[in-house]
């Protein structure tokens, strides 16, 4: 049903789309320069051109590599939350909290009332559309993985942080629907962390996306969806996009137990370990993928947004992923997938 | 109502100043191979005494190591056993955290001392006797895979045990008075409360003369208050977080145990006041079985460092207006 969706906003992709999540490594001289950024060594042109290169950089590799609707990688964020909350106000930036191993953020910390300050991502959407005849996803962080994300000395409640947020983010999509991005993406990774309050996020979500003519994705990542599905399938988009080869493809057998609904990006490459998987098991998990769904609702990507692999691992998982599409679109055209 | 301050687990390991991010920048040194394992457990020594006498510093009475080599809550200890292997990174509850999960490939056993040294360690530099803290046998099972060895939860959760047990009994040999076993997970999994009272009883036997704590956080323990106090702990933990008629309930049924109030809100910014504070405890006061412990719900470390050190300054400031207006 998404795919007329797609059509209708005039985006005609082949079986089994292929993609990314989001960000990307930072190329070595980017990383230098958001040093010297940090340091005022350089000034702020300076840094943006250099977020610029970096980008075309990875367009330039996504194209090479095959892949069917690209991203921005990110270049200008740090943190996907914390990017928001720099800029948003209603935020301050808290100090550094450790989310796994020795990786830390700065989480942020809402202080007063949160308002949308004009667009965030839409210049960096175009400048990276400008670079490309394939569509690119715009990429925004969703309310209530913001507000999960954020401390809150403000408002009274999660649900009323989580509200005002969206409320303000819905702004962002409005101007990037204006500025001509149809496939939008919203990630919600903190969406299952809290079973009970899945209808707040919902009812957030409605508040973003409601009556807007977008293809909308989420994407969910190292969660216990288990505990929220098939509830989460109200969520008020067109397309998950799942983590799941790092938890051995289990949330396919909860899928089996109740019809997926939406579309389903399908992550078949584990970006937190440096190995490349062999090719047939990357084939192998495509497949799987058409055990739950039929082909033209499945979309192929890694797990997660891969700015922790190293630019040739990048690469690597990536050629992965279109690989393995294109050798399980030849079967299903010959019929033995 | 005599409260006692202390801390319910971990404490942030770095902070925002150059300095407080010694162990970051040892971490990253070792992984680049630039850094000896006798090296890095040095960095990983001199900052755990540092969080303990920050801890002292903001005045708790009963601080922690801090859990400053835990690489999480479950893959730390896990990692040491045989019969285990670590498997991808999974959410540990609702935090924003995450952990490895343990695969386990066959029956479990300790390759040798876990904990002891580094409580040795950690209560030398603070000059005084600590809690120990360790994730309990039934929420590691429940964080776990069973590939071979156990056909049950339930066998796992004794086999961890008893594995457990070992590193109590050792804890309690080097002096810990308290010994705190966090098992969040039983909140989340009510229908598993035999299995945790099992695993109890079993870590129990390994005390000696150190008094066995259960913390229960990241939900509300109300609805299995009863059953909590039935556990073969001397102590329980309980985090005010999540639950609105905790106070209540423990003004109603009294409980048998000493408590660890967790009324410090461990996983935001906001500081407690007076104001949101005083009413808990009025309601709880005068229910209490001899003195209770004022705490974080949780570990510190879902807090920036200098706003935990600010959560307990503001805890101590709190207890001791209480007791100067409640004496």
């Amino acid at each position: 049903m998404s795919r007329v969706k797609l059509r209708a906003l005039g985006i005609d992709l082949p079986l089994l789309p292929t993609t990314s999540v989001g960000s990307f490594a930072k190329p070595d001289y980017l990383l230098a320069g958001r040093s010297r950024y940090a340091r005022n060594e350089i000034d702020r042109d300076e840094l943006r051109g250099l977020e610029t290169r970096a980008t075309e950089f990875w367009v330039r590799q996504q194209e090479a590599i095959g892949l069917d609707v690209l991203v921005d990688g990110e270049m200008y964020r740090g943190d996907m939350v914390a990017y928001f909350a720099e800029l948003m106000r209603g935020f301050v930036q808290g100090g550094l909290v450790r989310s796994y191993g020795n990786r830390y953020y700065h989480k942020p910390i809402i202080v007063s009332a949160v308002f949308w300050p004009g667009p965030m991502t839409v210049d960096w959407w175009a400048r990276t559309q400008a670079m490309t005849s394939r569509p690119v996803k715009g990429m925004l962080t969703g309310p209530y993985t913001v507000m999960d994300w954020s401390f809150n000395d403000h408002y009274p409640s999660r649900r009323a942080a989580a509200l005002a947020l969206a409320r303000e983010i819905r702004k962002e999509v409005e101007a990037l629907i204006e500025a001509g991005c149809k496939i939008i993406q919203i990630d919600e990774p903190a969406l299952s962390v809290r079973p009970e309050e899945l209808p707040v996020a919902i009812e957030a979500m409605h508040v973003v996306t409601d009556g807007l003519p977008a293809y909308f994705l989420t994407h969910v990542c190292y969660g216990a969806l288990e505990f929220i599905y098939p509830q989460m399938l109200e969520l008020p988009v067109d397309n998950w996009d799942l983590e799941m080869s790092n938890s051995g493809l289990d949330l396919v057998d909860v899928f089996a137990e109740h019809p997926f609904t939406k579309d389903l990006s399908f992550g078949v490459v584990d970006v937190h370990s440096h190995e490349l998987e062999e090719p047939d098991v990357v084939r192998q998990r495509v497949t799987r993928a058409l055990s739950v769904l039929p082909a033209d609702r499945v979309w192929i990507d890694p797990d997660c947004g891969l700015k922790t692999r190293t630019v040739d691992e990048t690469i690597g998982k990536l050629g992965l992923v279109v690989d393995a599409a294109r050798t399980v679109r030849g079967m299903l055209k010959e019929g033995s997938a | 109502m005599e409260l006692i301050l202390a801390n319910t687990g971990g404490y942030p390991r770095i902070g925002d100043t150059p300095e407080q991010q010694r162990l970051r920048r040892a971490h990253a040194q070792r992984e680049r191979g630039e850094l000896t394992p006798e090296g890095f457990a040095k960095v990983q020594d001199e900052v755990t005494g540092e969080v303990v006498r920050e801890q002292i510093g903001a005045g708790i009475e009963l601080p922690t190591d801090g859990q400053v080599r835990w690489s999480d809550p479950v893959s730390y200890v896990a990692a040491h056993l045989n019969g285990v292997s670590l498997n991808g990174l999974l959410r540990f509850f609702d935090t924003n955290t995450y952990f490895r999960q343990p695969v386990v490939t066959g029956r479990l056993s300790r390759r040798g001392t876990i904990l002891a040294r580094e409580y040795r360690q950690a209560a030398k530099a603070a000059g005084r006797p600590l809690k120990a803290v360790l994730t309990g046998a039934y929420t590691m099972a429940r964080r776990s895979i069973i590939e071979s060895g156990y056909r049950s939860l339930h066998a796992l959760a004794l086999a961890y045990a008893h594995v457990l047990a070992q590193e109590v009994a050792e804890l309690a040999e080097a002096g810990a008075p308290i010994i705190q076993i966090d098992e969040p997970a039983i909140l989340h999994h009510p229908e598993d409360l035999a299995v945790l009272g099992e695993a109890v009883l079993v870590l129990a036997r390994g005390k000696g003369g150190a008094r066995l704590s259960v913390a229960t956080y990241f939900g509300d323990p109300a609805p299995i208050y009863d059953e909590l106090q039935d556990l073969g702990a001397d102590m329980l933990h309980l985090d005010f977080t999540y639950s609105p008629s905790l106070a209540r309930i423990i003004a109603d049924r009294g409980s048998a145990k000493s408590l660890s109030l967790g009324l410090i809100d461990a996983r935001n910014t906001k500081m407690e006041s007076a104001q949101t504070l005083f009413p808990v405890l009025d309601v709880i006061g005068r229910h209490l079985r001899g003195p209770a412990h004022l705490a974080p719900s949780a570990g510190l470390e879902y807090l920036p460092r200098d706003r935990a050190r600010a959560k307990l300054e503001t805890m101590r400031r709190l207890r001791d207006l209480y007791v100067r207006d409640h004496r």
